[in-house]
């Protein structure tokens, strides 16, 4: 019997985080069930709540290697000013090449998120440094949220939102 | 282990930058959070901070696994620290360096009432993969902490005394490592307490304020006998309004005329707190602090912890040195002209010159003993060594501070431009001399039994 697979909606105030220029956590695992980490330049939220989450290759080759292993992703999003996050988790995710589409909007939340962090506190050029990214070597992951989780730092974080 | 070492990316472990934590269920599930602070143990161990019993927490008692990406903050360069985890500790130097640095992020943040450290988790660093990507070049003309240090330790061997010591190591700080706000504590003969000898920069001299043991990070390193550091202002950490209250808490009479105000910043955004030892034992802190945020990082720690060390050394040799004085046995007649009066109660030893508080404790009674003995034979010269063995001044078996002690009163007869002084006459020896005539009166001498 085939299982189904409820997708998780994001809310609106969620979808908003997630492209208003925040930090982009991106982990999976490996063959032997060690966890991998890597960081997303920005998000695109799309139609039916796909996440595409925009990354550079020669940074995250150990995440790309895992989502080509069909292995399960997680993303976390979180927003500078006020720490609110939350997290994403999927069985699988596929790996795209960037379009055209991707790249204003990714300037778009780059420069957004590097005023969140000056705004508290870091210098332009920690900002800027830790926001770079080269176009050229962009590519997307697309996943569909099976479960969604609540981050932001307190007594909620890790409950799981109702789908 | 790979080429890259733990030691060389401690700057990344400063907690400027979040750094990203992620582990995987027993089943494989991923999860994924930033995470306030990593620490660095050794050059084979890290420790990240449990707060909550959270996924992350789940998922490393089920694996024991963990990656941690970390930012230098400077170069901007990312770095994967791929981790095992080993045990967690809930109390101890470790813990309570990590909770210290916490409540400074957390208060940063404004999330001062969520965190809260429960426990130090230590994990071997597996291996240390650099990720590629842009580079900011690193300022090429920072100062070097070792010259600093060399030369800060290099002017402390040529202090003569106590008192030269603790006033050279604060100038030092200023002089070598352009540290402007500095203090030398010393751990008191009543148990808890710490109390200022020397301090630079501040526009009052606060000799005499006292710190509880536990309080603030002067306490905590006391305490635990581990360098305690702060990147970011607290409250959970501050000293000052909060004294009082934590005295009445540790059950201690510390009533607001016996209180010297703590000399500390309004505002410290970083401060800094090593031990001073003697054969292991604590006997003082040094301080710093700055308004500027993260001024003390792993480095700056390493250095002044050499330079704490180095004047813990100097204080043991210097005491061998004035161990055998003998006293001279100079007298000088009560001066005519002029008189103070100065009141001395038993219950806590305090002194008050003119109705005005001046010490209490060990040097309070040291001063009493002084005058007492000055209105009965005349005498003006005294060694360290007849008060060490002196029973009425209820000294501990091992008075390491009474030096110190001689130090906080001299300086705080200086600051009251009084009639009285207490001047040095050589190694282990020390003369009072009062310029006007000092009348005694002891209110509670019925009342204590000594």
């Amino acid at each position: 019997m085939p299982t189904a697979i409820s997708h998780a909606q994001l809310p609106g105030d969620l979808v908003a985080l997630a492209q208003g220029g925040c930090g982009v956590s991106i982990a999976s695992g490996d063959d032997n069930g060690a966890p991998v980490v890597g960081l997303g330049v920005g998000c695109r939220i799309m139609p039916g709540s796909v996440v595409r989450v925009l990354l550079g290759q020669a940074a995250n080759a150990a995440v790309l290697l895992a989502v080509e292993l069909q292995r399960p992703v997680a993303v976390t999003f979180t927003a500078t000013r006020d720490h609110s996050s939350f997290q994403v988790k999927a069985s699988h995710a596929r790996i795209c090449p960037a379009c055209s589409d991707d790249l204003p909007e990714m300037d778009r939340q780059s420069v957004l998120f590097q005023d969140g962090l000056v705004e508290i506190g870091y210098s332009r050029v920690q900002a800027a440094g830790y926001c770079a990214y080269d176009p050229a070597d962009l590519v997307a992951l697309e996943l569909t949220p099976e479960r969604v989780f609540t981050q932001t730092p307190g007594p909620g974080a890790g409950a799981e939102l109702p789908r | 282990m790979t080429g890259l070492r733990i030691d060389g990316l401690r700057r990344a472990l400063e907690g400027v930058m979040a750094s990203v934590l992620a582990t995987c269920d027993a089943d494989g599930i991923p999860n994924v959070s930033m995470i306030s602070q990593v620490h660095y143990v050794d050059p084979e161990h890290v420790a990240l901070s449990y707060q909550f019993f959270n996924k992350t927490r789940r998922n490393v008692m089920a694996t024991r696994r963990a990656i941690v990406l970390v930012t230098d903050p400077e170069t901007l360069e990312h770095f994967r620290l791929s981790l095992s985890y080993e045990e967690t500790q809930i109390g101890g130097p470790l813990f309570e360096g990590m909770k210290a640095k916490l409540a400074g992020i957390a208060s940063h943040h404004g999330v001062e009432d969520v965190f809260r450290l429960l426990g130090a988790d230590i994990y071997r660093v597996q291996s240390i993969e650099a990720v590629p990507g842009p580079v900011v070049l690193p300022v090429a003309n920072r100062p070097s902490l070792l010259a600093a240090t060399r030369r800060t330790c290099s002017a402390l061997d040529g202090c003569a005394d106590l008192e030269e010591l603790l006033d050279c190591v604060t100038a030092c700080l200023e002089r070598d490592f352009g540290i402007s706000w500095s203090m030398v504590l010393m751990a008191g003969a009543e148990a808890g307490r710490l109390y200022t000898v020397a301090s630079h920069g501040y526009p009052h001299t606060g000799v005499g304020a006292e710190v509880a043991l536990g309080e603030g990070v002067i306490g905590v390193a006391a305490r635990e006998n581990a360098p305690i550091r702060i990147g970011h202002m607290t409250r959970e950490y501050r000293y000052g309004a909060a004294i009082s209250d934590a005295a009445r808490r540790h059950g201690i009479v510390c009533d607001a005329p016996r209180l010297i105000a703590f000399p500390g910043l309004e505002a410290p955004r970083s401060q800094i707190a090593l031990p001073i030892t003697e054969g292991g034992v604590v006997v003082g802190v040094l301080f710093a602090e700055d308004d500027e945020i993260n001024r003390f990082g792993y480095e700056e720690e390493d250095a002044l912890a050499l330079v704490a060390g180095h004047v813990g050394a100097r204080m043991s040799l210097l005491r061998q040195d004035a161990a055998d004085e003998v006293a001279g046995d100079a007298t000088a007649p009560v001066a005519a002209s002029g008189q103070v009066t100065l009141r001395y109660f038993r219950l806590d030893q305090s002194v008050f010159l003119e109705n005005e508080y001046l010490i209490k404790g060990v040097a309070g009674a040291i001063l009493w003993r002084l005058l007492c003995e000055h209105r009965a034979t005349g005498r003006t010269e005294f060694t360290t060594r007849e008060l060490r063995l002196d029973p009425a001044l209820r000294l501990p078996a091992h008075a390491e501070n009474l030096d110190a002690r001689l130090i906080l009163l001299r300086k705080r007869l200086e600051e009251r431009s009084a009639c009285l002084r207490i001047e040095k006459a050589g190694r282990g020896r020390f003369r009072l001399v009062a310029a006007c005539r000092v009348a005694l009166e002891e209110p509670d001498a019925g009342e204590v039994a000594v």
